[in-house]
């Protein structure tokens, strides 16, 4: 008989384990249906049929108002759809569920008696749920831009700011927003993650992540709050927006995407420390 | 535990301060400043000046002199000179002449006076050991004022030298080409009087002393000159000569002290285009005087609050010139209110922006617009007039425009209703819809055929944003104004040079030139007037290059900060990293030896004190004890889940702890099965040994034998009832055969037949060399299956033996395990201490 504990919970295992997971596909489900809702309501909404496409705002200069230009616009109005919560719910459930659901399933104490060492553990989860997110962070942009295409057909990007993008281009200013966006939800991650190996309880990881971000989030729109505001880190899940100026100004996407990587290490680090040293009695 | 989550926390905190250059200024910032000094310092002329001196805390410190705006005194800038006294410097505000409980009276700031009275404020600062002293009489001083203090700054950076730096806010240039604005390039007639403005800047200064007269505090020549020219319209020689007199234009050109030239966006007393010519005199007379220039995004009319951000500017000049701290500081940076998108709402957010060169020889690029001749008249008596702005609600008013306009155009397709642009009265030329978005920052310019049916015109010229929707957006209501005399019958050519703006235009918008004959800010002729105007030249559009004012070095230290933190992170999970013993303290023959194995809980509970016992090859051994007796977390230790406090536990001589690869030869099941719910059991079965490092074979037959769940074996486990579940957990438990298996009540949940079946396949195993410990509350199963029992009892060791040693008592064998589980146990059940 030999082990060897670089053998174990291979990534391609923990990858079925988790793929084959209903809430995995629901979640995918619920990012592809996002773009699939607002373009049918937008097409057989109520004034979808008095020629012209409807607007989803009023506005002549705002994202929301020109999310109906093309299949470019639309998936950058989803992206503003989903920054603020869808993708902090599904980024939160992959890495808060990931051992915590071991650990209410008591698969957890096996896995570490089989044995995995610990460390490892986390790691091969912490790649796992990151794959999954990575899944989402690219089927949001493609989803979108087929079902815009679909029904707003293929025009160039024009941005809020009023900038005109033809499509090659916007296209890689879509890459740059999918890679920021998904950096700058690390630091969901990390904390999901982190919350995910103090409990046994998914939900509360996961919901206690949501809600950490949330509450952040809140507080990063209380102007009164000042300056100290620079020091949250979700006060840059939207510089994403600076990719859609004429020429992409990357001072705060550059800061938000250090800051987020920042948290999220120290998150990884602390889960590791705190599972290392605890007691497991799942 | 809290102390280890807190020390967590302080750790994550520390690093993002630290690495983040989180500046501890800041903090330093907060420390209270005494209560300023007030003193009385004589002026020019033996004046009184009535003064404030805020002195820092770390002395002698350079000297700031803060000058206020028009109407104000020096407690109006109190809290700049709180903020300056916080951030290290000795700051010296006073009342100007005419103002607060200073006497004298008002001559705006003119050099005998005012300007003299300064200079008098220098030798006072000369003579204070507070102030850091360059040469005897010549203190290290900057000096800082908004509007009728920023000319005065400029002013007396011009006539004394002994100035070291000099930040001056939204002020002119030249003040009769502010009051008489004239936007025909090369023409020296003055323009239309700003009438609004100059009546509030008289009321300001006349009305608290109204007593004094129509003049109030003003100074006779002053006052005479004002209503001279609400009278003619036009200023006299006398009044020319006076607000020549008070122009920084005039001493522009011996400004040598570094100066940053601010000014505001929602301006139309002062334009951006007064700072634009202070910058140019200054540097074309001394090309090597640091300069700089910011636009942003307040001003006389309103607009934003922007004093945080004047105030953090006007402090980083003055450490860079009378401290010199080396600090990059942009020669031109923009408030670009238009900027970017707002976080929550979409709504547009200011964005700094800054460019390497001032915005004075700025390069252009044209724009055609219509050349259609456009006829439009001016309403007798002025009335009505076109609203661009009024002094205090300019950016509203632009703003209420821009919501009117894109209302009215609804109801009137393609045509224009705006404040600023009344029917009939109005004229707009139009370009080509934009084919990509513009950012127009500076001045533009534009020729134009002007005819009048009476030989003078007065018009008011605007860079303007037409819209598809029909709406018109004036940028902070600035317009242009015109006044020409001798228009000859067939008309007039002129170039027009149009207000400094920043604006945003869109693809899809029109650039547009609009013209009017009104402006209720101004004096306009009382008889009425037939003009048309026709474009002759394509409109010049200012072209300067601009970056996004992040410091560069965001570029890097953030980047690097967030390399430092992983590298720190790794570094924490190598020190914090659980370290444990490769050898086992003492060799034995057993295959599982636990000695002096003790384990406290966190909440204090000791579940297990002192146990020892030893395993060999071949036995099976019954873990008996009431609930509470410490064998679960004795087993849990076995596995390697909980740390022991105390003792050791070796599997064939190897050390047992968290990961341990001893475990490997551990087959487990402790408190119930583990499954994944939406995998079937043979999926399970498959992915767990995948899981467990082994490559040797899982004899997974033998175990699904074990397990005997036929077809249902494919059938996912969420469907299994609990005898199925457990009998899957006890064929995971056999994969691979491992030498040492530990069954936590094997038999729950499972049919007598089973019962029976799993005793056999458990004997049998323990045949071939290898050992099963089993707790149980069954003890008839124990007496049955085992050879040797562990009886515990509140986490002690009671007894430890073979079957028969244990099943003895007294020299005589007793029937069954229960009456020496209960004679040795007694009713003493209570779980937990005493």
């Amino acid at each position: 008989m030999s082990y060897t504990a670089a053998k174990t919970l291979p990534y391609r295992v923990e990858l079925y384990r988790q793929i084959k997971r209903k809430r995995t596909l629901f979640a995918y489900a619920f990012v592809i249906s996002l773009p699939i809702i607002v373009a049918s309501a937008v097409k057989f909404g109520p004034s979808g049929h008095s020629g012209g496409p409807t607007r989803l705002g009023s506005g002549t200069a705002d994202l929301i108002g020109l999310a109906t230009q093309g299949a470019a616009n639309f998936t950058i109005t989803m992206f503003y759809f989903a920054t603020p919560f869808l993708l902090i719910a599904v980024v939160s459930l992959f890495n808060g569920d990931t051992v915590a659901s071991e650990a209410s399933w008591s698969t957890l104490r096996y896995l570490l008696a089989a044995p995995v060492p610990r460390t490892r553990l986390l790691i091969q989860k912490l790649k796992v749920s990151l794959t999954l997110c990575a899944i989402a962070m690219v089927l949001l942009p493609v989803a979108s831009w087929i079902i815009g295409l679909i029904a707003f057909g293929s025009k160039p990007l024009q941005t809020p700011l009023g900038a005109t993008l033809e499509n090659n281009v916007a296209i890689k200013r879509l890459v740059i927003i999918s890679i920021y966006v998904s950096i700058s939800l690390l630091f969901t991650a990390g904390l999901a993650f982190f919350i995910s190996v103090t409990t046994d309880v998914p939900l509360g990881a996961v919901g206690g992540a949501i809600g950490v971000v949330i509450l952040l989030n809140i507080l990063d729109a209380i102007s009164g709050l000042g300056s100290i505001r620079v020091w949250l880190p979700v006060h840059y899940s939207f510089s994403w927006f600076d990719a859609l100026s004429s020429s992409i100004q990357w001072g705060s996407m550059i800061r938000g995407a250090s800051y987020s990587i920042m948290t999220f290490s120290l998150f990884i680090a602390w889960s590791i420390i705190k599972f290392n040293k605890k007691d497991v009695t799942s | 535990m809290k102390s280890r989550a807190l020390a967590g926390i302080s750790t994550l905190v520390l690093t993002l301060i630290s690495l983040t250059g989180f500046s501890v200024t800041s903090a330093v910032a907060a420390e209270k400043i005494a209560a300023p000094t007030s003193l009385t310092v004589t002026g020019a002329g033996g004046v009184n000046l009535d003064s404030s001196l805020y002195l820092p805390a770390k002395l002698p410190a350079p000297a700031i002199l803060l000058a206020h705006g028009f109407g104000g005194s020096k407690d109006s800038v109190a809290s700049e000179a709180q903020f300056l006294a916080q951030k290290g410097y000795v700051v010296l505000a006073w009342s100007a002449r005419g103002f607060g409980q200073s006497t004298g009276q008002i001559t705006m700031d003119s050099p005998q006076f005012e300007i003299a009275d300064i200079q008098k404020l220098i030798n006072y600062l000369a003579t204070r050991k507070e102030v850091v002293q360059q040469h005897t009489g010549d203190p290290l001083v900057g000096i800082a004022g908004a509007s009728y203090g920023g000319a005065a700054a400029l002013l007396t950076a011009g006539y004394d030298k002994r100035i070291d730096a000099v930040v001056s806010d939204i002020t002119w240039n030249n003040l009769e080409h502010s009051l008489f604005p004239q936007s025909v390039a090369g023409s020296t007639t003055p323009g239309p009087f700003k009438k609004v403005w100059a009546g509030s800047f008289f009321a300001i200064a006349t009305l608290p002393n109204a007593y004094l007269g129509e003049c109030g505090n003003f100074s006779a020549e002053w006052c005479a000159a004002f209503v001279n020219s609400l009278n003619a319209g036009a200023p006299s020689a006398a009044a020319q000569k006076l607000l020549l007199a008070s122009s920084p234009s005039t001493v522009t050109n011996r400004i040598t002290a570094p100066t940053l030239l601010m000014q505001g966006e929602s301006d139309s007393l002062f334009q951006l285009s007064e700072s634009v010519a202070t910058a140019s005199e200054i540097s074309r007379a001394h090309p090597k005087t640091p300069l700089s220039m910011i636009w942003h995004a307040s001003g006389h009319d309103g607009g934003s609050d922007e004093s945080a951000y004047i105030n953090q500017k006007t402090v980083q000049w003055f450490d860079k010139y009378l401290r010199g701290k080396s600090a990059s500081f942009p020669k031109f940076e923009v408030v670009d209110s238009n900027g970017t998108i707002s976080l929550t709402d979409s709504t547009v957010m200011p964005k700094n922006l800054q460019s390497t060169e001032l915005p004075l020889a700025q390069k252009g690029s044209a724009i055609a617009l219509s050349p259609n001749l456009a006829p439009f008249t001016a309403p007798i008596g002025g009335i009505p007039a076109a609203l661009s702005s009024l002094p205090g609600l300019g950016s509203a008013l632009s703003l209420a425009s821009t919501a009117i306009s894109s209302l009215g155009s609804s109801s009137i397709p393609g045509g224009v209703t705006s404040a600023a642009l009344l029917p009939g009265q109005s004229a707009i030329f139009d370009s080509q819809p934009l084919t990509k978005p513009l950012t127009i920052i500076g001045g533009s310019s534009v020729r134009v055929h002007v005819s009048s049916n009476r030989s003078d015109a007065t018009l008011f010229f605007s860079l303007v944003v037409h819209s598809p929707n029909g709406g018109v957006k004036q940028p902070n209501g600035l317009v242009a104004p015109v006044y020409l005399p001798n228009i000859p019958a067939k008309g007039v050519d002129v170039t027009i040079n149009l207000p400094a703006v920043v604006v945003d235009a869109s693809m899809g918008d029109s650039l547009a030139l609009a013209v009017s004959s009104t402006d209720q800010g101004f004096q306009l002729p009382n008889n009425g007037r037939f003009y048309s105007v026709q474009v002759l030249s394509p409109l010049r559009i200012p072209v300067t290059p601009l970056q996004s004012a992040v410091a560069k070095s965001d570029y890097f230290t953030w980047p690097l900060a967030a390399l430092v933190t992983i590298g720190v992170a790794i570094g924490l999970v190598i020190w914090r990293r659980p370290r444990f013993n490769e050898v086992a303290a003492d060799e034995s023959e057993a295959l599982v030896s636990v000695s002096h194995l003790s384990k406290q809980y966190k909440d204090g509970y000791q579940a297990v004190s002192d146990l020892s016992f030893s395993v060999k090859r071949g036995q099976v051994v019954g873990l008996l004890g009431p609930n509470g007796a410490g064998k679960t977390t004795t087993l849990r230790m076995v596995m390697g889940l909980i740390y022991p406090t105390e003792g050791e536990i070796a599997i064939n001589n190897k050390p047992i702890y968290p990961g341990s690869p001893a475990l490997a030869n551990l087959g487990s099941f402790v408190e119930g099965p583990g499954f994944l719910p939406h995998l079937s059991g043979r999926e399970n079965l498959s992915l767990y040994w995948r899981s467990i490092g082994r490559d040797d074979d899982p004899k997974l037959e033998e175990a699904l034998a074990i397990a005997g769940l036929g077809t249902a074996l494919d059938k996912k486990v969420r469907s299994y009832s609990q005898g199925m579940r457990q009998r899957l957990a006890i064929a995971q438990a056999m994969l691979g055969m491992p030498d040492l298996l530990v069954l936590d009540e094997p038999t729950n949940g499972l049919d007598p037949q089973q019962i029976v079946a799993m005793r056999q396949v458990l004997k049998k195993y323990a045949k071939t060399g290898r050992t099963v410990i089993i707790s149980s509350h069954l003890l008839s199963e124990i007496q049955q299956t085992c050879t040797h029992v562990v009886l515990m009892h509140r986490g002690r060791l009671i007894a430890f033996g073979t079957m028969r040693k244990i099943l003895t008592r007294a020299g005589k064998k007793v029937e069954s395990l229960e009456d020496i589980f209960i004679e040795l146990i007694g009713d003493d059940l209570t779980i937990g201490k005493e």
